[in-house]
């Protein structure tokens, strides 16, 4: 039995709800976050990170023997066991850890690994390895064709950066859509489009909805401008391109953006020389932007929603060159974030001794990596999506 | 043409418009027209139609005339140029201003809408292509069978190379089938979902194997061909590429197909009656797919100039974003054709880049919050000028006075709402423009600049 007080703001809303905004009307409901609620960013580490260096097999007698002026000192790895430790750039990546949001899948790669960044990062997108197959349709993509539209029209993925979406969220059916800037939120015109609408609602079906729409719009566009305001409630962020965009990419979120799959890029790990500081550089941008990201998740009660998964075209070869770097190798981690995610340790680590050709032998295959991933944490269908069925592995809890 | 005067057709459905009281031919009529099969109508434009009368004006509009103001005497030559051009450029934002340039500029814009439509209907993108010349060759592949006999386009676009690469053709050969190309040809451009099995999809690939693209040109590679023997809806036969073609043509579900697109496109929501759809189709099939058959039929029938067709489409951002220019005459000095086309981009729909094999969404999916909030901020930008690329901001008060429409405030809104919605000033509208326009001051551009703004970031503005 509602209170009268319950009563009288629940009609005032419905008496309110053709002007009232969508969103609004929906958190009246307050519903509990569903399966299909779930959102899943992916940071793309372009140019193949050196994994040795990343998650670190300290004790492994291949690691000094092949690595001199790369070799990572062992008292300063941040140790996750006897045997494996992360970069000490990472230092945030290892609260993660020790918070329990962090996964760390070792040893991925897949069969006949391409060293070529184009092609292999094509195999990576399109979860294909035939050559002919990988400029198509994206995994991502084709996952999302296989489940719901989603409401109000939101595109189903989001590339956050610049140009066209990439083949990863290419559907058959599904939009990926790309934005750069919280700017194209923003209502330049002069004067409010607000006023532009009638004080009651139409008559008429379609020019409601037109209504409806415009006004979930402007609310939502100054939603974004006031997250943006809210300084300690935006999270603190750390400098670079990466942690303002995952910071974009929260504030979209916390908006209340439709879109299930957010896509964007950290580039720089083809270390081919000089490596030391410029991958620490990058490990500790990715860390701290990524920590920050979850953090201010959390804050804003949206953490049990979001997953993050960092990938990499390639790993890096397990010698170091000769101008103190690596070239292009074979398999690599792939890191998973956030509160529904299992912590720890996924896979062998490879060994640094047993190679292949003096590269890393293959480990997991990404592709179980991505079924996992559409099937337990984004509930959608993976066998048309990766041509095929692929064992999943224990990422997500409650899976 | 012989079709029986019992033919459906004829029997209520998509009988011609003749005015009358309830359906007169009057302003919101004629911007009804142009709006639907144009990109809008200047006011002189307008004024003439409503002259001359229906039947008239449907004439200009079919036979590509109807545009008049703006167009340059070199109109054909100027565009080629642009065109030309854009493709060595390797800029693909060139090539959407050329589009762009043409709709705005040229005297034929029912047809620049129903190449539109037909680059939405085979939705290829140059994220894959990445051919700057082939999609502007596909583009003139459109425009030139826009309103031809469907075979005649099919056969075209078929063999169309950016249709070919971006559906995987060169992949598709003898004992390693691609199913892309195959699938999107009974799926999207002819039959549509639940005419064909996906046994049907199988044994089309093997018939399409060989159909393929060498040094940026079509061609049959007989070495690459399945030639052995398929059964395709229910038919067996060494079926190759031009057999399937041509039983795909055949099903009489290819017509239901056409006529949707049709109806998207002239038709607004819930105007037209599925019996009047199962009409229509039924006389495309028995004119042999003659799109323009049926684009006649549509445009000059009762049930497009009907009360229930009127203002009831949502605009999409290429009509919005051109119909706002053309309307307002920002011919001279011109917008930047490239910002105007950056525009539709940030508005949902991004020339040469749809964003799948699909097409767009239309209808109420174009009204995303990005795009509502595009959609005003264009209004003021195109009105304003300088985000458009020029340097002038509309002078609407000279507009409204060079068309002997300014004698007073009222006088100037009305020739607004008049010109950009068909409809006219009332006490309703007059509230809502009030807090804009203060008659202590007038003429004031710059508020009726504002107004002008409101007026297309409207609800009713998003429709035609």
């Amino acid at each position: 039995m509602l209170s009268r007080r319950e009563f009288l703001r629940h009609s005032s809303l419905l008496a309110l709800a053709p002007t009232i905004p969508g969103f609004l009307a929906h958190t009246a409901r307050a519903a509990a976050p569903q399966r299909d609620a779930r959102v899943l960013v992916v940071i793309e580490l372009g140019g193949g990170n050196d994994g040795i260096n990343t998650v670190v097999p300290y004790r492994d007698e291949g690691y000094a023997k092949h690595r001199k002026a790369l070799r990572l000192p062992a008292e300063r790895i941040l140790k996750i066991n006897d045997h494996v430790g992360l970069n000490p750039s990472m230092g945030d990546a290892h609260k993660l850890l020790e918070s329990g949001r962090l996964a760390i899948v070792q040893g991925v790669s897949y069969p006949n690994p391409s060293r070529s960044h184009f092609d292999s990062m094509a195999i990576w997108h399109s979860a294909r390895l035939d050559a002919e197959e990988r400029n198509s349709l994206g995994w991502l993509g084709r996952g999302l064709d296989g489940g719901p539209k989603l409401p109000k029209g939101a595109p189903a993925a989001m590339l956050i950066g610049c140009g066209q979406p990439p083949v990863a969220l290419r559907g058959r059916r599904s939009v990926a859509s790309a934005m750069e800037r919280i700017e194209e939120f923003a209502i330049t015109a002069g004067a409010d489009p607000r006023s532009a609408l009638p004080k009651t609602e139409f008559p008429d079906d379609l020019r409601a909805f037109v209504q409806r729409s415009m006004l979930d719009a402007y609310t939502t566009a100054d939603r974004l401008v006031e997250i943006a305001g809210a300084k300690a409630v935006d999270g603190r962020y750390p400098a670079g391109d990466l942690a303002s965009r995952l910071r974009l990419i929260a504030r979209l979120l916390k908006a209340g953006f439709g879109s299930r799959v957010f896509y964007t890029q950290q580039s720089g790990y083809d270390t081919h020389s000089g490596q030391l500081s410029t991958h620490a550089g990058l490990l500790f941008e990715l860390s701290s932007a990524l920590r920050a990201f979850l953090d201010d998740l959390a804050a804003a009660g949206l953490a049990d929603r979001v997953a993050v998964l960092c990938f990499s075209e390639f790993g890096r070869r397990v010698a170091e060159n000769g101008s103190q770097g690596t070239d292009h190798g074979t398999a690599g981690p792939v890191l998973l974030a956030g509160t529904g995610v299992k912590p720890g340790l996924v896979g062998t680590t490879p060994s640094l001794l047993d190679l292949e050709a003096g590269d890393l032998k293959v480990g997991l295959d990404f592709r179980r990596v991505y079924a996992t991933v559409l099937e337990d944490w984004l509930g959608l269908p993976s066998q048309a999506a990766l041509a095929g069925a692929f064992e999943r592995l224990p990422l997500f809890r409650g899976a | 043409m012989g079709t029986t005067a019992r033919s459906p057709e004829t029997e209520g459905h998509w009988a011609p418009y003749e005015p009358d009281d309830k359906a007169p031919w009057n302003l919101r009529r004629v911007v009804h027209l142009h709006r639907r099969a144009g990109f809008a109508a200047t006011w002189g434009e307008i004024q003439r139609d409503l002259k001359d009368g229906p039947k008239a004006s449907l004439d200009r509009v079919l036979a590509g005339k109807s545009a008049v103001e703006g167009v340059p005497k070199e109109f054909q030559k100027i565009a080629n140029l642009l065109g030309e051009s854009a493709d060595p450029s390797g800029d693909p934002g060139r090539l959407k201003a050329w589009w762009v340039y043409r709709m705005i500029y040229g005297p034929d814009p029912l047809g620049e809408r129903l190449t539109l439509l037909w680059h939405n209907h085979f939705a290829t993108s140059n994220v894959k292509v990445e051919d700057l010349g082939a999609m502007r060759r596909q583009n003139e592949l459109f425009r030139k069978y826009a309103r031809a006999p469907f075979a005649d386009m099919l056969n075209a676009a078929f063999r169309d190379p950016a249709l070919l690469i971006w559906l995987d053709a060169p992949a598709n050969r003898k004992g390693h089938p691609n199913e892309n190309l195959g699938r999107e040809l009974m799926e999207l451009f002819t039959l549509g979902v639940g005419h064909y099995t996906e046994e049907d999809v199988k044994e089309a690939a093997r018939a399409l194997t060989g159909w393929t693209v060498v040094e940026d040109k079509f061609e049959e590679a007989p070495a690459r061909h399945d030639a052995g023997l398929k059964t395709i809806l229910g038919r067996r036969g060494p079926w190759k590429a031009s057999d399937l073609v041509r039983m795909l043509l055949e099903h009489p579900a290819t017509a239901d197909r056409l006529t949707m697109r049709i109806c998207e496109l002239f038709m607004g929501e819930g105007a037209v009656r599925p019996e009047e759809v199962a009409a229509l189709a039924a006389g495309l099939r028995e004119h042999q797919l003659d799109v323009n058959w049926a684009v006649e039929k549509v445009l000059r029938s009762q049930a497009f100039f009907a009360e229930g067709n009127l203002g009831s489409r949502v605009q999409g951002p290429i009509e919005y974003v051109v119909g706002a220019a053309r309307a307002l005459e920002l011919f001279d000095p011109p917008s930047s054709t490239l910002v105007l086309a950056e525009w539709t981009t940030r508005l949902g729909q991004d020339l040469f880049y749809p964003p799948n094999v699909g097409g767009w969404t239309q209808g109420r999916a174009w009204l995303t919050t990005r795009a509502l909030i595009g959609r005003a901020n264009y209004a003021a930008a195109l009105i304003e000028g300088k985000q458009v690329g020029r340097d002038l901001a509309l002078d609407p008060v000279a507009l409204a006075q060079r068309h002997k429409q300014a004698a007073n405030r009222d006088s100037v809104l009305n020739f607004y709402l008049s010109l950009l919605l068909g409809t006219e000033l009332s006490s309703a509208w007059r509230e809502r423009l009030a807090g804009t326009l203060d008659s202590k001051t007038w003429p004031d551009s710059v508020a009726l600049r504002r107004a002008l703004a409101l007026i297309l970031a409207t609800p009713e503005a998003q429709l035609a």
